[in-house]
């Protein structure tokens, strides 16, 4: 008996240990890992005949390659269409468990599938040494740079990409892989009770599994199991409410998910400050990025038109010009958020025009945000612009807010980093900009209307009429 | 397949039922901004509140109906301070995981007081048949058009021709914008939660008489209604309306060509088709991005 609850506990918490990494780390709410766990069970039990054992090794294989199949299309979704299509995937295979008669017994399912494996401590042990491992396995990817790279492509997916985090893979990856071990639990469940149902692909499980992870703490190596335990044990101990133990822990999941986000697990550990590794100089050999003809529209406005201009490493270029003038497009242009519709931007030779926000990042071209992230300090994006080793930093107003004193350490970090870095700066503080620019391009609706030293620029009558309000 | 009157009228019957359900499901979004995952068991709970005063009170089910209304319309303000207003900083995901929760203590709370057993839910005017030019139509299914259209009707006036309408369309569109002007933000989502509760319950009412009331219905009430809103465009009123009908003529028609589980396989490919080529909806989204 305790054999068996420690067994269930196991296999409940590798399910939702595999969900940790799709849905905590990845904040993708994946409604479809309760029915990967019914493929595994399934594949154990039409598999075990031939195979024995090793039949528990088709699970997770079965189950990651549902996962693959269904991945390209669904996780190009946002987050409430992800969730509805995994829903509509997960109901599929409920459907076809149901009425696949021949394939899958129907409502009656499948038994008598000997694995040929002993069950009670053999089982218990071969569970818990896979759990063991997984739970070694998951705490060591997700500390340090990797968990902090997905802590950015959950809060803030612009940032990440602009770091060189490629976020597509990483959603597939860890659709993939949190399907595999849903896959595996499930083998493991139809070989510790004997029986496969359609119940095992029901939206209970996928229940039990999101609130298990709620509970125990999404992110926490040891959040799956913490939930599994208190999902398994608790309705043994209050097993004289019978249904109504499903009702508490209902009542419990919504209790930590107002009181306690980061679950049972976040109660008793602190949360250690995550170093962010500098490095020490730009790692990217790049020396020059030109831009030419650069033009981009959004319907009837053209954000850009024919921008042309290129900046040296050891040089910082300011970027001047009213609101809406298109200074922040032309960032996103050069960083791949934004798709120019013609031109060339280039890094030497390397065209980076149809190359993605991640791509880019990796050739050496790091940005800063307007916004910052929640909770972090001003300057936190700089930081992590630098710790990307680019060769070419895309500044976004980094002076916003800041007091005079914050402005002048500023100019000062900035003459530092322009000895082996090209800077292209923006920002509404013209003072500011002619102590620390080599150059100053001005554009207005879209166009460059100047562009040269800082006096040069300044004394533009065009420039002193569109954007600094003087008289020409 | 033989179309005759009937099961056309069963299709919108079923349709507008549905389209009920997915109309409280957009209030509810757009007032959140986040999926209300309990919204399908609002719709059962109508059901259950339905069969339990037709116990109580020897009225007929006309008479019922704005009770039905009213009850669901204070669970829609409890599910609001419940799982929905608490979170309104938090990511939309956690309004998610909360409302999954609040479905299923819904849930479980009508299976250990009602038992799991199907029970019927009182019909709106009778569940004879009337004959119409020759033709012997069903009356509760004749009675869930009339008033799914009245309350269609009803809803877009509110919506579109008075100040209380405006001002949710406001919070829908921009929630610090409507904030910004004036409007009490937290008291109109409330709002749309309590329309959104009431229009669930009576579609669980109306739909409680042909197709039973059983705990468990809730999650599939709340597939239909999103798959409706999906379809129409994220977050738009008429949308989900024309999405609702669609999904219950599709369903009505195919189901009865070749039975109810390949209707539901078809309809779950059908959306996975559609996201797959229209990864924001057959139609768009009205309002940009939100979740």
């Amino acid at each position: 008996m305790a054999e068996r609850l420690a067994t269930l506990v196991g296999i409940y918490a590798l399910l939702g240990l595999g969900y940790q990494i799709v849905f905590g780390q990845l904040r993708a709410l994946n409604l479809a890992q309760g029915a990967l766990f019914g493929v595994g069970a399934y594949a154990t039990a039409l598999t075990g005949p031939q195979l024995g054992p090793f039949a528990l090794l088709i699970a997770p294989l079965a189950a990651a390659a549902v996962a693959a199949l269904a991945a390209p299309p669904m996780l190009r979704l946002q987050s409430h269409y992800f969730a509805l299509a995994t829903l509509a995937l997960a109901s599929l295979i409920n459907l076809v468990a149901v009425n696949a008669e021949n394939l899958t017994g129907g409502a009656n399912g499948l038994v008598g599938f000997g694995l040929g494996l002993p069950k009670g401590p053999t089982l218990a042990a071969l569970v818990w040494l896979v759990l063991v491992v997984a739970v070694i396995a998951y705490a060591s990817v997700f500390r340090a740079a990797i968990g902090e790279k997905a802590r950015l492509l959950r809060d803030a997916p612009l940032v990440a990409a602009s770091l060189g985090v490629d976020g597509a893979l990483w959603r597939f990856l860890a659709f993939v892989i949190g399907g595999a071990c849903a896959g595996l639990a499930g083998g493991f469940s139809a070989a510790l009770t004997g029986v496969v149902s359609p119940e095992a692909t029901g939206f209970s499980i996928m229940l039990l599994c999101l609130t298990a992870v709620v509970v125990g703490g999404a992110r926490h190596p040891l959040g799956a199991v913490l939930g599994a335990a208190v999902a398994v044990l608790l309705p043994e101990l209050f097993r004289g409410l019978q249904g109504s133990w499903l009702l508490a822990y209902a009542a419990a999941t919504l209790a930590v998910v107002l009181w306690a986000p980061e679950g049972l697990a976040g109660l008793f550990t602190r949360r250690d400050a995550m170093p962010i590794p500098l490095a020490a100089a730009p790692v990217s050999a790049a020396r020059r990025l030109a831009l030419d003809h650069v033009s981009k529209r959004f319907g009837g406005v053209e954000a850009l038109r024919d921008v042309s201009f290129t900046v040296e490493r050891g040089e910082i270029v300011g970027l001047i010009g009213p609101n809406g003038s298109g200074k922040t497009t032309l960032l996103n242009a050069i960083s791949g958020l934004a798709r120019a519709d013609s031109g060339t931007i280039a890094l030497d030779s390397l065209h980076l025009e149809r190359l993605a926000a991640h791509a880019i990042a990796r050739r050496g071209i790091g940005r800063t945000f307007q916004a910052p992230i929640e909770g972090e300090t001003r300057g936190a994006g700089l930081a992590r612009a630098l710790a990307t080793g680019a060769a070419f930093l895309l500044l976004d107003e980094p002076a916003a807010g800041m007091t005079d004193r914050e402005r002048d350490l500023l100019a000062g970090q900035l003459r530092g980093l322009r000895r082996d870095r090209g800077i292209i700066l923006v920002d509404h503080d013209v003072e500011l900009l002619t102590r620390v620019c080599d150059r100053l391009v001005c554009l207005d609706g879209g166009k460059v209307i100047a562009s040269g030293t800082p006096a040069e620029v300044r004394a533009d009558p065009r420039v002193r009429a569109s954007f600094l309000g003087l008289p020409a | 397949m033989l179309i005759t009157f009937q099961l056309v009228l069963n299709g919108l019957a079923l349709g507008m039922a549905y389209a009920l359900v997915a109309l409280g499901f957009v209030l509810a979004l757009n007032a959140s901004g986040a999926v209300n995952f309990a919204h399908g068991d609002l719709v059962v709970l109508g059901g259950a509140v339905a069969v339990l005063l037709a116990s109580w009170l020897a009225l007929p089910g006309f008479l019922l109906l704005p009770l039905v209304a009213l009850a669901l319309a204070g669970a829609g303000v409890l599910a609001a301070h419940v799982a929905i207003l608490p979170l309104a900083r938090r990511p939309p995901e956690a309004t998610f995981v909360a409302t999954i929760a609040l479905a299923a203590i819904i849930e479980q709370t009508l299976t250990v007081t009602m038992g799991a057993a199907p029970r019927t839910a009182p019909p709106f005017l009778g569940s004879g048949a009337v004959t119409i030019a020759g033709e012997p139509l069903g009356l509760q299914p004749l009675a869930i058009v009339i008033v799914g259209a009245v309350l269609v009707a009803a809803l877009w006036f509110l919506l579109e021709r008075t100040q209380v309408g405006r001002r949710m369309r406001a919070v829908a569109a921009d929630r610090h914008m409507a904030r910004a002007v004036g409007i009490p933000v937290r008291r109109y989502v409330t709002l749309s939660l309590a329309l959104s509760g009431a229009l669930a319950g009576i579609a669980g009412f109306l739909l409680g008489h042909q197709f039973l009331v059983t705990p468990t219905q809730g999650a599939g009430h709340m597939l239909k209604a999103y798959i409706a809103v999906a379809l129409g465009g994220w977050g738009s009123v008429p949308g989900a309306l024309i999405g609702a009908l669609a999904i219950g003529i599709f369903e009505t028609f195919v189901s009865a060509e070749v039975g109810d589980a390949w209707a539901s396989a078809a309809l779950y490919i059908a959306v996975l088709l559609v996201l797959t080529l229209r990864p924001r909806g057959l139609f768009g989204e009205p309002l940009g991005q939100r979740a």
